[in-house]
């Protein structure tokens, strides 16, 4: 049983109204403006929702001398996320995932298509928007249009009208575009209308019954492996078609969502180099977290690496705190090694990984308190990856700026790529990240030095389960404001 | 210590098994990962004791007197279940066992469900078979009374290691393993007992070595390098003659179809040829060599019948040990789950 803090309810408590204009005074917070390339202590007004003035201050001005405090941001934007409206609306609806991306700092959320009916026609894509107009709350919801018709994997899905309807791209995520030739055509056909096509790559061939990365948590635990090369091939094929591709579809363009391997991230970078139109995604759960939770080890990715680069040994370390088999942990690709995970991190540092996405991936209990390899894949991580973040920036592995870079400006590309239309079209839904003076607010303050304890009664998603259970994280969410509306606001301690 | 496993000697003639104390600290037997080797010692002890209850050297014993043992067997099983059951009964304890035909999740039931039930039915120990690896773990999380694990996927079956070092143990020169070369033969990758066993027979000192086709041994370099729990080395190989040179004991472990549909495998036939437990390949072994295997065999596949056979072969005496180290592990977890009458 649930104790289900709604956030009108906390508003109601402070006095607050769920989609409010916002009215904010805020003197010697420390403002991330990754779009001006800028940070430090700032003054901050909104008035009747609109940002009135930015008054950068010197350190000593009576301003924050560092970034440990109380920090301002733009609002973030998931590229990636499962409400599971409609078709599975006891795992989440529009209303509780916006609530819990309002929560997590989110202003943005691009869903994905793979609802039951899944989004492959217009009808679909204006019932969306109607449901999210209708819960009230002023985080955008953005969706995906599916690629192929009925995410069967078979002939395309409508793209022209889905593009008319609004959609921001296409993807069958849930499932890769399997078929090599049907890919290459979605690719040229989305490129043609501006879009890009989001692969979740995968090769199925290579997955089947797989329920943990191959590794030596696997092994030891007697779960069948989820190799790297599932990931690493998928991605070769996608980026190799490209290359086709882009000759004579110049618009085309390939995102690439959830990497997780150093080996899959490694052909990003090349194609890259290259000049290829790709771009990719990492998730904070790929990157914090690693294999071995599965076998009851706690500690985040980077505890487990060696000095040599190598992964530690999780029962040569006594680090088997909790029970295994907590099948929270149980997702789509597997959490992997902490090799792995540095390569995410290394990515997202060198510019490698565009955007972090949670992959937000709610399911109703009847699917996930089951055995470990009969659960549905998925951890609902919208309101914990500013925490995981944090934790990587905590332990000095990553710059604050960078971190909210990769949930802010990032993702913003990824969207509008080099389509000056495109992103004509993300300006019109408000999506821009930017602190511009006079627009409608759209941002972030969170208490980088407070932590909370992630448990039910914390958190807004309706998912069951959560890896994190029990465990504190860094990064007290204290306001959203998207729209200028008011769509988070902390109660008051 | 053997000393605590007394019998308290009751008046009305039965006997009764001790509190075995602090010494058993596990309410679940999950794995044998978790197991010291004092706690080991003391199943094993325990076992011994029980021995002489199957062999009417002594009274049944009333330990579980009262308390419901439920079996409940989600994958086909014949020996395991059996031997539990008889175990139970030889303690005492109220026996139900319940087969499930098909995944938790086809029946429409789900496994938590279907444990919440048998618990409103009685049941304090629950004895649990699933194909899914880690399914008891889920289980114990939930239930009140103790579990035990009769093999859950290709992770874990606790009872069959315990039953297999139990039985070397009373073979073995001098009563221990420390050195002696033990190799378990065969699709290591699909096997719980190999699993199991390379946590005990680690833990014993034993020179483990494990031998297969390279597709059945996937994964296994990686941990053999690393050590069972971090430090114990063991040796993998697909080499069957270096495998069997100077071996104390082989335990040849059941192919199974599916591996060639899998495309594991070519056939049986060439499984048979390459690695199979003939005579011929035993004659490197050494004099004694204690032949092992978990059953079901194939015979003519992975053992040569006269191997099986043999005066070395331990097969049978295996299922006899699953007895009292059942009982044992039944007597010990519901002790430490506050079950059953004990010493008072």
């Amino acid at each position: 049983m649930r104790a289900m803090a709604t956030p009108r309810g906390i508003a109601a408590d402070s006095g607050a109204e769920i989609g409010r204009s916002v009215d904010l005074d805020l003197s010697g917070a420390w403002l991330v403006d990754p779009a001006a390339g800028r940070e430090g202590p700032a003054d901050l007004i909104v008035r009747e929702g609109r940002l009135e003035s930015v008054t950068w201050l010197e350190a000593g001005d009576g301003g924050a001398a560092d970034d440990a405090g109380v920090i301002v941001a733009p609002g973030f934007i998931d590229l990636h996320a499962h409400l599971r409206e409609p078709g599975n609306e006891a795992a989440e609806t529009i209303a509780s995932g916006l609530a819990a991306a309002a929560h997590g700092g989110f202003t943005t959320v691009c869903a994905m298509p793979n609802t039951t009916p899944p989004i492959d026609h217009a009808a679909m894509v204006v019932a969306a928007r109607a449901a999210a107009a209708a819960t009230g709350s002023p985080v955008r919801l953005l969706t995906f249009g599916a690629v192929t018709a009925g995410r069967a994997g078979e002939q395309l899905a409508p793209l022209g009208e889905l593009a008319e309807a609004g959609v921001i791209g296409f993807s069958d995520d849930g499932s890769p575009v399997q078929h090599p030739e049907l890919f290459r055509n979605a690719l040229a056909y989305s490129g043609m209308l501006g879009l890009p096509l989001v692969d979740h790559p995968e090769d199925l061939a290579l997955t089947i019954g797989a329920e943990a990365n191959d590794g030596l948590t696997a092994t030891v635990l007697g779960l069948k492996g989820w190799p790297a090369a599932a990931e690493t091939n998928a991605v070769a094929r996608d980026i190799t078609l490209l290359a086709e591709v882009v000759r004579d579809a110049p618009g085309a363009r390939l995102h690439l969502t959830h990497l997780s391997t150093a080996g899959s991230l490694d052909a990003v970078r090349r194609a890259k180099a290259a000049g290829l139109p790709v771009t990719c995604d990492i998730t904070p759960h790929h990157l914090a977290l690693t294999d071995e939770w599965l076998a009851g080890s706690r500690r985040l990715a980077w505890a487990a690496l060696a000095d040599d680069g190598t992964p530690r040994d999780p029962w040569r370390d006594r680090a088997l705190v909790a029970a295994p088999y907590d099948s929270a942990l149980l997702v789509n690709p597997p959490l992997r090694s902490a090799v792995d995970a540095r390569a995410c991190l290394d990515a997202l540092i060198d510019g490698t990984a565009d955007a972090i996405a949670t992959d937000h991936a709610p399911h109703a209990e009847v699917d996930k308190d089951v055995e470990f390899g009969l659960a549905k894949p998925g951890i609902a991580g919208i309101e914990t990856a500013l925490g995981l973040l944090l934790e990587a920036v905590d332990a000095g592995l990553l710059p604050l700026a960078r971190a909210i870079e990769a949930l802010t400006t990032g993702p913003a590309r990824v969207l509008a790529g080099g389509s000056a239309d495109a992103a004509r079209r993300l300006g019109r839904a408000g999506a821009a990240p930017g602190l511009t003076i006079g627009a409608p607010a759209d941002l972030v303050v969170f208490d980088r030095g407070a932590r909370w304890t992630v448990e039910p009664a914390n958190l807004l998603t309706k998912g069951y389960g959560h890896p994190l259970a029990g465990r504190s994280l860094p990064g007290v969410v204290l306001l959203t404001v998207a729209g200028g509306r008011l769509a988070w606001e902390a109660p008051a301690a | 210590m053997s000393g605590t496993l007394a019998d308290a000697a009751p008046a009305d003639g039965s006997a009764a098994v001790e509190a075995p104390g602090p010494a058993w600290p596990h309410r679940h037997l999950l794995d044998t990962d978790g197991l010291t080797w004092p706690q080991i010692e003391l199943v094993l002890d325990t076992a011994r004791h029980m021995s002489e209850i199957v062999s009417g050297g002594r009274p049944r014993s009333t330990a579980l007197r009262g308390v419901g043992v439920t079996n409940l067997f989600y994958e086909a099983s014949t020996r395991t279940r059996v031997s539990f059951e008889v175990a139970a009964k030889y303690l005492s304890a109220d026996v139900v066992s319940v087969a499930v035909s098909g995944s938790s999740i086809e029946k429409g039931e789900s496994l938590l469900d279907t444990m919440r039930t048998l618990e409103a039915l009685g049941a304090k120990v629950l004895v649990m078979r699933h194909a899914t690896s880690g399914a008891p773990y889920l289980v114990a999380r939930e239930f009140r009374g103790a579990v035990v694990n009769a093999g859950d996927g290709r992770h874990a079956h606790p009872t069959q290691a315990l039953l297999d070092l139990y039985t070397l143990l009373r073979h073995a020169p001098g009563g221990s393993l420390r050195g002696r070369k033990v190799v378990i033969l065969g699709d290591v990758l699909h096997s719980r007992v190999a699993r199991s066993n390379l946590w005990t027979l680690t833990a014993a000192g034993a020179d483990v070595w494990v031998c297969g086709p390279a597709t059945l041994l996937r994964g296994f370099e990686a941990w053999a390098a690393a050590g069972v729990g971090g430090e114990r080395r063991f040796t993998v190989t697909s080499d069957i003659d270096a495998a069997l040179r100077d071996a104390d004991a082989v335990m040849a472990l059941r192919i199974q179809k599916e591996r060639m549909a899998a495309g594991l495998l070519p056939s049986l036939h060439e499984y048979a040829a390459r690695f199979g437990l003939t005579g011929e390949r035993l004659a490197t072994a050494t004099k004694g060599c204690l032949v092992m295997h978990p059953g079901p065999m194939n015979e003519g596949v992975e053992i040569a019948a006269d191997v099986a056979a043999r005066p070395r072969s331990l097969v049978i005496e295996q299922v006899t040990s699953g007895v009292p180290i059942r009982m044992a592990v039944l007597s010990l977890v519901a002790s430490a789950a506050g079950l059953g009458g004990g010493a008072s």
